[in-house]
């Protein structure tokens, strides 16, 4: 029996309701070979103003961000106009697509070519060394505590440099260019489940890929970039499941939704609570649309049965294999909502300045704003339009009303953004609550780009859609990564990207050499991502119950804490790294250890220099190793106490 | 494809990953290749329908990746080590599940082939194929540019049995000698003084040339404590130092430490 009208074989090829129909794969070659030279050129244009960007970015001339965005956007404008002309084939509008998804990897890939840089991109090297070196999973990671309980990403990764014999970082970047196509697609054919319209659904993954992430955050080795594109192929599969005629089909696209939801969630922790989300989302829509009898029953049980499938086994995991999880995520979102609490009151403690310090230039600080109010306009026309044009069957109904709560979940984390400890979580969320925007906001666009009936307005709307979907990009891409992440340049200080110069690498290396791999050790946030990734050690930056940061904090004449030393010696660390920088400069994103330390964060550097050089004078810590910035003092816990004499 | 054709060429290429060559970027493509034939038995196994050419290829691109976390969380679980060997042989047991879940399935009737679908993998492969080309080709030409030197340094280190200090040193009478470490980069060669400290007491003193992106080991001679207290003793190179702390052979009046 089949619960809804059965769909065309290939429902990106019918003809549509909203747009003129597909050209027919047979016709002129010409649009081909136009959009492939004028892609080819651009492409490389832009690709070589991508360069031009990066080499300002090193001599700190200031026009990196010019640079940038006129080479993205001299490809992606183009490309988009190819995606959206109507008569653009079918196999033509998936080549653009593509070249689409290649081309803003670039951006990721001239950032990052050699190797680790973003902070959980060393946490995942270090995790696929360790699985090529030891060849187990699950090890304790001592950069990002969790990364170890979710070995999708890391295990794809080591498998691949094992199998091939190319690096890990080629490895990782095999995958995560993988990765990059298939969200790209991804949104494109889970757009087309909802809306028949090719167009649309070009548009719609054209919209997703203006969010905050997309262009540097979802292409790191990091666990989510990998996981969110499995996110939405699982929707796919789950659209595909209920909307299938009953039996083996049903059957077959509800083991393929589950098989994809248990990759995610083996993958990463926030990706699958955030799939249980939109699952539990689109169970309520069903349930509620079902009740008003316009939803067929089936439908709705077919939606519970996979929701509840999958959350199962995210529970499962999360309790049998990934017990630390919540223990990780709790403080950020119990600290995210005292934050929330203080901004409210009267003291308005807690609060996060955008943008502080920050050298982005006027006009993209402008566009973040802009960006918030383009998207709220956006949604309420995607509002209007969702409640006064109803298309597609039932369960197209359902997955656009899903995508459209789920896209209003942008504008609560707006909130999140202002606390320090929300604003993580936040950017975080925005790549999946902008798959909902994207998807209801796309037929707004396609439909604005056929009501104008005259060549010159068309060209106008089309050009005004084009500056405003750039402002969304330059705006959301701002908001999401500090400039340090996304160019290259001096060191800075405090910079999980340009905090790692030469002469920490080099104190790893010797530390490795002529000590061993796996020693414990305490350090700073930045020293802790070098010695723990590329020196393999185990450090500890500090936590609110192993605070080594009160190591570094004793002023010179006070007494360390007996009990932390005695959680030192006990635990058996050995070493002590000191980064000088830290008495001279100022941590660039205002972090010298974690996120919740107890250090002022005044626009002055949080340290003396006597604080740090303390441990010069002090017989139970040996200094082996100085290179000016950095030092490397060996515990000596026997000699606590003892006096030195001073002749 | 058939099912029989895509088997072969699935464990054919698994068999050359297996065997591995000298070549990893081919490699790479024959491990691509394979994972998404992985990913079109997944998805002929669990569905067995047609679907849009452009779903199929993301979703077997996508179970074709997630196919390897699946095979080495398996390994993980029987208490195989994961390697070269386990992750190919892993991979070859599971495409003979799917195989055979897809044989039999097809006995009640394969899906028709699409006709579409050679097409649009040539639709996808061959921008990839150009992005990738122009990414990489971008590469070659950052890295070929001129970039600013990274800031330089000289590091001083203990060195030999010095680096294994981990205890005050008992000092003979005789003193001893510490090699040290000694290594410049992104520096110009230049010329330190070399210094020891007792205490707040200099001891001994002199110049040492460091050589440019260079290192070296010194022998460092420090002369015994006067006494069997706890001493401080500070060898240091410019503005670097190593610290370590030392007691002199006992003598009369030690006591009065």
């Amino acid at each position: 029996m089949t619960l809804t009208r059965m769909v065309a074989e290939d429902r990106l090829d019918p003809p549509v309701v909203a747009s003129p129909p597909e050209a027919p794969a047979t016709a002129s070659r010409w649009p081909g070979v136009a959009c492939a030279a004028s892609l080819v050129v651009t492409g490389a244009a832009g690709a070589a103003l991508l360069v031009a960007a990066n080499r300002a970015a090193e001599r700190d001339s200031g026009d990196q961000f010019g640079f940038f965005w006129l080479g993205l956007l001299v490809f992606t404008l183009p490309a988009v106009f190819w995606l959206v002309r109507p008569r653009t084939g079918a196999r033509l509008r998936v080549a653009v697509l593509t070249a689409y998804a290649g081309f803003t990897y670039l951006p990721k890939l001239l950032r990052t070519p050699d190797g680790p840089l973003y902070h959980d991109e060393f946490a995942h090297w270090r995790q696929a060394h360790e699985i090529l070196i030891q060849g187990r999973l699950f090890e304790q990671n001592p950069i990002v505590k969790v990364v170890g309980d979710f070995p999708g990403l890391h295990a794809t990764v080591a498998s691949i440099s094992a199998l091939t014999g190319v690096s890990i970082w080629h490895g990782a970047l095999i995958v995560l260019i993988a990765a990059h196509l298939l969200v790209v697609l991804g949104v494109f054919v889970l757009a087309a489940e909802i809306w028949p319209d090719a167009r649309v659904a070009a548009v719609a993954a054209i919209l997703y890929s203006l969010n905050s992430s997309f262009l540097f955050f979802d292409t790191q080795f990091g666990y989510e970039s990998l996981a969110i594109p499995l996110l939405v192929w699982t929707l796919v599969a789950l659209h595909r499941a209920m909307r299938g005629p009953a039996g083996h089909a049903r059957y077959g696209w509800s083991a393929v939704t589950l098989m994809l939801s248990a990759a995610t969630i083996a993958t990463h922790h926030l990706t699958a609570l955030g799939l249980l989300g939109v699952m539990l989302i689109l169970c309520a829509v069903a349930t509620a649309r079902a009740l008003r009898r316009s939803h067929p029953r089936a439908v709705t049980w077919t939606a519970w049965a996979l929701t509840v499938a999958a959350a199962v086994l995210v529970v499962t995991y999360l309790v049998v294999v990934a017990p630390r999880t919540v223990g990780y995520l709790d403080p950020y979102l119990a600290k995210a909502l005292d934050q929330v609490a203080g901004m409210a009151g009267s003291s308005g403690s807690g609060k996060r300045t955008l943008f502080r310090e920050s050298i982005a230039p006027w006009w993209e600080r402008y566009a973040a704003f802009g960006a918030q109010g383009l998207a709220g306009l956006a949604m309420a026309a995607a509002a209007w339009r969702l409640r006064y044009r109803r298309q597609g069957d039932a369960v197209s109904r359902t997955g656009a009303l899903t995508m459209f709560v789920l896209g209003s979940l942008y504008f609560p984390a707006a909130l999140l953004i202002l606390t320090p400890s929300g604003a993580e979580g936040a950017r975080r969320s925005w790549a999946f609550s902008y798959l909902g925007l994207a998807v209801v906001v796309a037929p707004v666009v396609v439909a604005l780009l056929d009501h104008a009936a005259r060549r010159a307005t068309r060209i106008a709307v089309a050009g005004t859609l084009l500056g405003l979907c750039a402002v969304a990009l330059v705006g959301n891409t701002a908001a999401g990564m500090n400039p340090s992440y996304r160019f290259p340049g001096p060191p800075v200080f405090g910079s999980d990207t340009r905090s790692s110069i030469p002469e920490v690498s080099a104190a790893s290396e010797w530390l490795r050499t002529t000590q061993g791999r796996d020693l414990r050790i305490v350090a700073d946030r930045y020293s802790g991502l070098i010695f723990g990734s590329f020196g393999e050690q185990q450090p500890v930056t500090g936590s609110q119950s192993f605070r080594t940061y009160d190591l570094y904090l004793a002023q010179p004449d006070r007494r360390i804490d007996p009990h932390l030393i005695g959680q030192l010696s006990s635990w058996r660390f050995g070493y002590l790294i000191v980064d000088r920088r830290m008495a001279r400069e100022v941590p660039e994103i205002q972090i010298y250890f974690e996120t919740n330390e107890p250090v002022p964060h005044d626009g002055k550097p949080a340290f003396s220099l006597g604080q740090l050089t303390k441990f010069d004078h002090t017989p139970w810590t040996i200094k082996v190793y100085d290179s000016g910035n950095i030092a490397i003092y060996r515990f000596d816990f026997a000699s606590l106490g003892q006096r030195v004499s001073g002749r | 494809m058939t099912t029989v054709r895509l088997l072969a060429a699935t464990y054919a290429a698994l068999g050359l990953l297996a065997a591995g060559t000298h070549l990893p970027w081919l490699l790479a493509v024959v491990c691509l290749a394979a994972l998404v034939a992985i990913g079109e038995l997944w998805l002929r196994a669990l569905t067995g329908e047609a679907m849009p050419p452009v779903a199929r290829i993301g979703l077997a691109i996508a179970s074709g990746l997630v196919s390897l976390p699946f095979v080495a969380i398996t390994l993980h679980a029987a208490g195989v080590t994961i390697g070269t060997l386990s992750i190919a042989i892993g991979l070859a047991v599971l495409v003979t599940l799917l195989g055979g879940a897809v044989l039999v399935r097809e006995r009640s009737g394969a899906a028709p082939a699409d006709p579409r679908l050679p097409r649009m993998i040539l639709a996808v492969g061959i921008p990839a194929l150009l992005t990738l080309v122009a990414g990489f080709g971008s590469l070659q030409l950052y890295d070929r540019l001129p970039h600013p030197p990274p800031p330089g340094y000289t590091s001083l280190a203990l060195n030999g049995w010095a680096a294994g200090i981990d205890r005050p040193v008992a000092i003979p009478a005789r003193g001893v000698k510490v090699p040290v470490r000694i290594s410049s980069a992104g520096l110009p060669a230049a010329t330190e003084p070399l210094r020891v400290r007792m205490g707040a007491r200099l001891v001994s003193g002199r110049t040492l040339a460091v050589a440019a992106d260079a290192t070296s080991s010194v022998d460092v001679f420090v002369p015994a404590p006067p006494d069997a207290c706890l001493h401080r003793i500070e060898i240091s190179l410019g503005a670097s130092s190593t610290i370590f702390y030392g007691r002199g052979p006992a003598t009369r009046g030690a006591a009065t430490c």
